[in-house]
């Protein structure tokens, strides 16, 4: 494979392509026969619709849908709209981060239940929070090195649905009873079995390394930081209102599909202002020696729902005749250590956005839209200072020069996770078919290219960075 | 610290080194994994070991661990200097047990790592190997000579020298010996050291631990009456100042149970409220060496090179709580050089421990 592509390749000296310039390119009608000869390379993945359920708060309306009848939802809502049924695509690819084991398929099976034929092979992945983004980022690299034509990206969460597991002194107990061959070794299994193991194990969003919750762990990197409460409720209030705008003009008019009689977003607060945030209690942080900030209000709530992307080559889209929103043009991982505390839990965007600009030769300045999601309003606001201090852009990134400031008028333009809420993997979709959408938009309107950032946060220090251009 | 923690301790001259006396008591001291009891730890010590013994003090009737100093009334009016034992108890063919080294790291949230990189041997963490010593530093503290009471006894610090990874399943033998007995505002203080020898004779471990005998207020032999003593200085520590935390741990009110029954310290203040409170304590508290062995694995320091770690307590950590720990890594990987740990109670902010550990 390495050898083909060297040979068919363009003659490029730099380790990354730049995939702009996308003028000439064969069309593999079938690229799934090894067999090929014709050079996949310069192939754009462009995202061509995105689809999800109104997302919910925990407990609500979906409170006893599974995961998988959500991802189905999203997935047959996508289908549906851009006139797919029956169609085998090359992949689809989604994941849940609170997962029950029997779901180990749990993207294969929503496949089989869904419109889409039956021989579309899918997989699932899992990278907490940034799971979506990871799936797009995937999905296209497939299609980009000629792998697959079309694809499902996406994912899902039920924090209502979560699985409830025994507790790890009763699970070694009985795993042991099953290995067990003689009475007595059952009996002794038994013996190992006391009263507080009886109590189940209910998934939390503690840090296993550290045991501090993940507002915990935001609330020493606000505070290390110093971001107010004046900010953070500021920030929040604009995502209610961005989100609000956006439903009243009917933006999510083809990017969501009603779920169990829901169809908007139940978290949204149109009347959201910073005076009714300023009147919440703080929840995280207060066993810290600062002030604590971090309210309800300002942290993301925890929630249902599902999304879905749909990726293709620009040949499979008019073929079908669906226009290309936007190309996925590059993506860039980065984690940190914040085991031992040398850098913030949800920091890694922070370290991901330079390296992948600086690959393409942007700064953020650039950018005609931000797209920074919302795990808590002070993540938002402490990645952007981050990136305005040279200090930190000198000692952590190596930078000559901080990377400046970001226009607010360009970030999270139509709302983000504070105020669709965040049902963890569900969240790239979201952002990703929003943002592709907008930016198809704004190139129209304008007459030139867009170009976009996504930058989602993860747990375990984790963090996505994508760049999206108006196809 | 005081001088003698930062070489590996060896054994004084004049003591005598001795089999346990109470060739029966040993094997009450030791149990197997499974409570399979040792018949005869002292006698036969390879066939123990062939059995994995190790430490654990459940079958042991209580009465059995008591130094004749508690049975007697009047404990805290000791009359007379006081002396330890010039005695060193060895004890061979020690072994840790694979599943009981498993069942403790689970407990500790430590990590087993090979004994040396693709051995299929794996080693035993540092602070299992402290509860293998264990039981041998008891049978010398439990001795009718030992003049405090090891019952209610307060671990105050403990220095280890992880001089070379021990294998699990790997016999070594332990020398157990106690010194430097001194005066502490408190009451009385004294080292317990236990050495872990491989066949070939090397140390590979040692450990120094520092007991406090509450309210003993007595003459100690060798020693000018108590005026100012070196602890009496500690008292004028600056207030504590918590650092940022980087972790948390939740601790259960059955933490204090789940170390006694891997480390074998049955010790009452651990297990329960009323059972601590018998001893004059308000209420159960978690095992020193518990939230020793706990922070030492929260720390990065890399397999293969010889560590030395030493463990002060402040308040002990009343259960269940909620404690509050910040973990300093000095250099990750081959670059490691050292490591801080800080444990706290966040609520009232009350220093518990604090955990150094050092390349050797």
């Amino acid at each position: 494979m390495s050898e083909n592509t060297q040979r068919n390749a363009p003659k490029t000296t730099e380790k990354t392509t730049d995939t702009r310039g996308t003028g000439s390119k064969p069309a593999p009608v079938m690229a799934a026969t090894g067999k090929h000869a014709s050079t996949p390379a310069g192939t754009r993945a462009v995202v061509v619709a995105g689809n999800r359920i109104p997302f919910s708060r925990a407990g609500g309306p979906y409170a006893n849908a599974s995961n998988q009848d959500m991802l189905t939802a999203a997935i047959d809502g996508l289908v549906a709209r851009t006139g797919i049924a029956g169609e085998r695509l090359g992949a689809v690819a989604a994941g849940a981060v609170i997962k029950h084991s029997r779901d180990f398929n749990l993207t294969r099976e929503s496949v089989l239940g869904s419109a889409l034929d039956h021989a579309t092979p899918a997989y699932d992945v899992q990278m907490a929070c940034a799971t979506g983004m990871e799936t797009v980022s995937s999905i296209s690299n497939k299609i980009r090195l000629g792998q697959i034509e079309a694809g499902i990206a996406g994912g899902v969460d039920s924090s209502s649905d979560a699985p409830i597991a025994v507790s790890e002194g009763l699970r070694r107990a009985l795993l042991k009873l099953q290995r067990a061959k003689t009475t007595m070794q059952k009996i002794q299994a038994f013996k190992d079995i006391r009263p507080a193991d009886l109590t189940p194990a209910v998934p939390s969003s503690g840090e296993p390394r550290t045991g501090l919750s993940m507002g915990e762990h935001q609330a020493l990197t606000t505070q290390h930081w110093g971001i107010t409460r004046e900010a953070q409720d500021e920030l929040a209030a604009a995502s209610h209102q961005h989100l609000a705008a956006a439903y009243e003009r009917g933006f999510f008019d083809d990017l969501v599909t009603p779920f169990k009689g829901l169809t908007k977003d139940n978290n949204m607060r149109p009347d959201s202002t910073v005076e009714k945030l300023g009147n919440l209690n703080p929840v995280f942080g207060k066993k810290l020696s600062g002030e604590a900030t971090m309210t309800a209000g300002n942290s993301t709530p925890l929630t249902d729902g599902a999304s879905a992307v749909l990726i293709t080559t620009d040949e499979w889209a008019s073929q079908r005749g669906l226009t290309p929103l936007a190309e996925v043009v590059d993506t860039e991982s980065a984690a940190v250590d914040f085991v031992t505390g040398k850098e913030g839990l949800l920091m890694a965007p922070a370290y991901a956005v330079p390296r992948l600009l600086a690959r393409h030769g942007l700064t953020l300045q650039d950018l005609d839209l931000v797209e920074i999601h919302e795990a808590f309003a002070s993540t938002v606001l402490a990645i952007m200072k981050a990136w305005e201090s040279p200090e930190f852009c000198k000692d952590r990134l190596g930078l000559d020069a901080p990377l400046g400031s970001i226009d607010r008028s360009k970030l999270n333009v139509n709302g983000s996770s504070l105020a669709t809420g965040h049902p963890f993997a569900a969240t790239g979709g979201r952002i990703v078919a929003s943002t592709a959408k907008e930016l198809a938009a704004r190139a129209k309107a304008e007459g030139r290219p867009q170009t976009a950032l996504i930058s989602v946060c993860a747990a375990g220090g984790q963090g996505v960075a994508m760049l999206l251009r108006s196809a | 610290m005081s001088a003698a923690d930062s070489t590996v301790p060896s054994l004084p001259e004049g003591y005598e080194r001795t089999m346990p006396s109470g060739a029966v008591k040993l094997p009450a001291l030791y149990a197997t994994a499974g409570a399979r009891a040792a018949t005869s730890a002292a006698g036969d010590a390879a066939a123990s070991a062939s059995r994995r013994v190790l430490p654990a003090l459940r079958t042991s009737p209580v009465g059995r661990i008591l130094p004749a100093s508690l049975r007697t009334p009047g404990r805290d009016r000791v009359s007379g200097a006081l002396e330890l034992p010039r005695v060193a108890h060895v004890v061979e063919g020690l072994a840790a047990d694979p599943e009981w080294h498993e069942k403790f790291c689970r407990v500790v949230h430590a990590t087993p790592h090979p004994e040396a990189p693709g051995s299929a041997e794996t080693a035993v963490f540092s602070g299992a190997l402290h509860c293998l010593a264990f039981p041998v530093a008891m049978s010398v503290l439990t001795r009718k000579d030992f003049p405090l009471p090891v019952l209610g006894m307060v671990h105050i610090s403990n220095t280890v020298h992880h001089v070379s990874d021990v294998a699990v399943g790997e016999r070594v033998t332990a020398t157990a010996w106690t010194e430097n007995l001194r005066a502490h505002r408190a009451g009385t203080m004294l080292d317990a050291v236990v050495t872990l020898t491989r066949e070939d004779g090397s140390v590979a471990w040692a450990g120094r631990s520092g007991y406090l005998a509450k309210g003993v207020h007595t003459a100690i032999a060798g020693e000018a009456p108590r005026a100012g003593s070196e602890d009496a200085a500690q008292r004028e520590h600056a207030p504590f100042e918590a650092p940022l935390p980087t972790g948390q741990w939740s601790l259960g009110a059955g933490t204090g149970r789940d170390y006694a029954a891997v480390s074998g310290d049955y010790n009452p203040i651990h297990l329960s409220d009323p059972s601590a409170r018998a001893l004059g304590m308000k209420g159960a508290i978690a095992h020193g060496m518990y939230t020793a062995s706990r922070a030492l694995a929260l720390t990065g320091v890399p397999s293969e090179v010889p560590f030395t770690w030493s463990v002060d307590f402040a308040t002990p950590v009343r259960l269940p709580a909620t404690v509050a720990v910040a973990v300093d890594d000095d250099g990750r990987g081959a670059h490691w050089s050292a490591s801080h740990v800080q444990v706290w109670g966040p609520k009232r902010n009350r220093p518990h421990a604090q955990l150094r550990v050092a390349a050797l």
